[in-house]
């Protein structure tokens, strides 16, 4: 906790300094899979603005910190967006928006993903279809608070898993023919 | 649409002696032996005008021998008709089309994809949507909707928590096959074999690619040797879920196929099970349905405009459209209650009355808009910079228009007036005035003006809809509750035990439908969306097939970047504006 004492010094940790500016800069990558997209794109947009809560859109995973997974994530894209997500430095938040990437949403199929979690770890899930852009919006703040509350996330454990997750499936890339 | 005419369908039966003509309810059907298809194919291209290729697809029919029946539609744009032929596959095999309609590549890879049909003289028959190295055909009907479960893929978040027994949500661990990236590699490596110096991937997670299209060039310098598209990269399985589920029940999906112009989806979608199933549908249902579908298409083209200004470099575009945007959505969530899916057309009807005080908010909207418009052209359309990456950029011929399929304002801006509101007016499109704009060069410019040009024309229809709508006395009905198949609003249901027990069968049983088959198609702000329908009776489709016409405005895209630069891609791209909930399904 940062404290204003009577001379006029702020007093707090380095951690929690940190934690401020992450928190308030919360850059996601420009990444949209479908119908939530364009809720996103709303968000962002002049109504909602969400440039206000510091969200500012980068279109390279080296320059952004959140993933928001917005839209169905069918099998084919998901490893793209794993590869993606693991470019991306850490530390580094996920937000699922809407059902399709929360959990598989209305589509019980062959060939979507049911939830993103299954290949990323997901930090704030945001039901709807589509949820409102006021709902990225709380959701947003609700990572922030997460972030205030829980500081930065330590993910070994989950690195471990996906380690060992590459090495089963092979996804390391390497030359193939056809 | 009318079909094929008993005059036509003699001279085609003189020509080809074994050629059966059915006159179904709905439709004319040809029905022919797979030997001669391409030349009863030929002879309806060049021969009788039939040279507007709308579908192609296939049926599974796993009692019979053949197995694979092929359905192909087509059109004659002079004398406004249509067609459907028919035949079968031989060892799962079909000839391919690909040397009369280039389209049909596009299509008959979908059918491999789905069905596992072979086509002989295909040029590179691959996996449209699911992956190279993917073992099933998943609308078979022998293949379970929800795929078959085989690699375990737990949830992660719950890895991270520490995994408990028993779990601290409700879900299967069991997971359908997954693809590693080897898997896309190889997907990758069999659509282009490299001829210059370099393939670049653009996509398929690109902000300039309008969602998940994964597009391929090879690369001499900034010039375009050969591309290819890879799609597939949002296939939802739409029409294997149509099959599993009600009539009604399909209805939210068609919002989520093309999301940004849900209720003119969900319009074709009920004119096409309301001609199944035959239900009239009352005055003010019409006009409240026009109007909403043109509020949409307003909205869709707004959205393509901020977009497609913003690829290019144009952010304050993309701005002010939203904020036209914002007022659109606010009238359709007022009604609607969704912003986005909104689930508003209902078979037979709509979901709910017009909400209070709509026509105010929709008549101040038709004041407001002309001078938002006029803000737009002054900012692009005599703007150099717009000039130099538009004009002669992408050009499309009318050749090019029937040999690929294209519809909507692509076709148009190609100056071919094909639009099925004027050619099959559905809603209330006859009885209201509005002109089709058209373009002269086909380039990448004059299907942005004919877009502005829609929007002045959407403006003139839904004016007319709100002084009909005033005219009309307020407690008209807005669903034909009469019909046995058709559900009756929300209020009655509450009051009446009739009604009650009428939309509980419904919902528990689904309606019953007739057997036969219908096309029925819609002018989407993207093309001509069609769903085809072939029933065997009961409360579920046996095959829906969408028409989607942002894949075939897709397929030309190839063709048009050639020897083009990568500059141009993106403005052309913005031009032909897929949408890929649409193009994948
Ligand atoms: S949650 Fe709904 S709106 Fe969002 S991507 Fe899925 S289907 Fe579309």
């Amino acid at each position: 906790m940062a404290m204003l004492n009577s001379n006029g010094f702020v007093l707090t940790t380095v951690d929690e300094l940190l934690s401020w500016g992450r928190r308030n800069a919360l850059w996601p990558l420009t990444i949209g899979l479908a119908c939530c997209a364009i809720e996103m794109m709303h968000a962002a947009a002049s109504r909602f603005d969400l440039d206000r809560l510091g969200v500012i859109f980068r279109a390279s995973p080296r320059q952004a910190d959140l993933l928001i997974v917005a839209g169905t994530v069918v099998n084919k894209v998901a490893p793209m967006l794993k590869l993606l997500w693991e470019q991306m430095p850490d530390p580094k938040w996920c937000i699922t928006m809407g059902g399709c990437a929360s959990a598989g949403g209305p589509f019980p199929t062959y060939s979507t993903l049911q939830g993103m979690d299954r290949i990323i770890p997901v930090d704030v899930y945001i039901p709807g279809c589509p949820p409102h852009p006021q709902g990225l919006l709380y959701g947003i703040l609700q990572l922030q608070k997460k972030i205030k509350e829980k500081g930065v996330k330590k993910y070994d454990k989950a690195f471990e898993e996906f380690k060992k997750d590459m090495e089963r499936q092979g996804l390391i890339p390497r030359e193939i023919t056809v | 649409m009318p079909w094929m005419n008993r005059v036509v369908a003699d001279k085609v039966k003189l020509e080809f002696k074994d050629v059966d003509v059915e006159f179904t309810k709905h439709t004319t059907n040809l029905h022919v032996r797979q030997e001669r298809l391409i030349d009863l194919l030929l002879y309806l291209r060049d021969k009788a005008g039939y040279k507007l290729f709308i579908d192609h697809t296939c049926i599974d029919f796993p009692e019979k021998k053949e197995r694979f029946q092929a359905v192909y539609i087509l059109h004659n744009p002079e004398s406004n008709e249509r067609v459907i032929v028919k035949t079968w596959a031989k060892d799962g095999k079909l000839p391919s089309l690909e040397r009369l309609w280039p389209c049909a590549k596009w299509a008959e890879r979908e059918a491999y994809d789905m069905f596992g049909v072979l086509y002989d003289g295909h040029e590179n028959l691959r996996r449209m949507f699911m992956w190279e190295g993917y073992p099933y055909f998943p609308l078979r009907k022998d293949f379970p909707m929800e795929g078959i479960p085989e690699v375990e893929l737990p949830s992660l978040t719950e890895i991270y928590a520490g995994r408990k027994e028993p779990p601290s949500h409700d879900y299967e661990f069991m997971h359908t096959r997954v693809p590693t990236l080897e898997d896309l590699e190889r997907t990758e490596k069999s659509r282009l074999q490299k001829k210059a110096q370099l393939v670049l991937n653009w996509g398929p997670l690109h902000p300039g690619t309008h969602g998940t299209i994964w597009f391929l060039f090879d690369l001499d310098g900034e010039r375009v040797v050969q591309s290819d598209v890879i799609l597939g990269q949002l296939h939802r399985g739409m029409e294997k879920i149509a099959e599993n589920v009600y009539y009604f029940q399909f209805l939210p999906y068609t919002d989520r196929m093309d999301y940004i112009s849900a209720i003119c989806n969900e319009l074709s979608y009920v004119t096409a099970v309301e001609k199944l199933l035959q239900v009239e549908v009352p005055e003010k249902a019409r006009y409240i349905r026009t109007m909403f579908a043109e509020l949409q298409r307003i909205n869709s083209h707004l959205l393509w405009l901020g977009t497609g200004a913003l690829d290019l470099g144009a952010l304050t575009v993309f701005l002010y459209a939203f904020r036209e945007r914002e007022k659109i959505m606010d009238i359709i969530e007022g009604n609607a209650g969704f912003r986005l899916t909104t689930a508003f057309l209902r078979i037979g009807g709509l979901h709910y009355d017009l909400a209070e005080g709509t026509l105010d908010v929709v008549k101040a909207f038709l004041k407001d808009f002309p001078a938002k418009l006029r803000e737009y052209h002054s900012l692009l359309t005599r703007n150099r910079i717009w000039l130099r990456r538009t004009k002669d950029i992408g050009v499309i011929t009318r050749e090019d228009v029937f040999n690929y399929g294209l519809t909507g304002p692509v076709a148009r801006g190609s100056g071919v007036p094909y639009d099925i509101r004027k050619l099959e007016p559905y809603a209330a499109y006859d009885e209201v005035d509005f002109d089709i704009p058209v373009g002269e060069v086909g380039d990448v410019y004059d299907r942005y003006l004919v877009r502005m040009e829609e929007m002045v024309q959407s403006l003139r229809i839904i004016e007319q809809c709100v002084s009909k709508l005033e005219k009309l006395p307020k407690s008209a009905p807005y669903v034909n509750k009469e019909h046995p198949a058709v559900m009756a609003p929300k209020e009655d249901v509450f009051m009446d035990l009739e009604d009650m027990v009428k939309n509980f069968r419904i919902v528990v049983h689904g309606e019953s439908a007739p057997p036969g088959e219908v096309y029925v198609s819609g002018e989407n702000p993207r093309g001509e969306l069609g769903f085809y329908i072939y029933s065997v009776g009961g409360s579920k489709p046996y095959r829906l097939r969408i028409r989607s016409g942002a894949l075939y405005n897709l397929s030309i895209f190839p063709k048009l970047i050639q020897d083009g630069t990568i500059a141009d891609a993106i403005a052309l791209l913005g031009s032909l504006d897929p949408v890929v909930g649409e193009t994948d399904r």
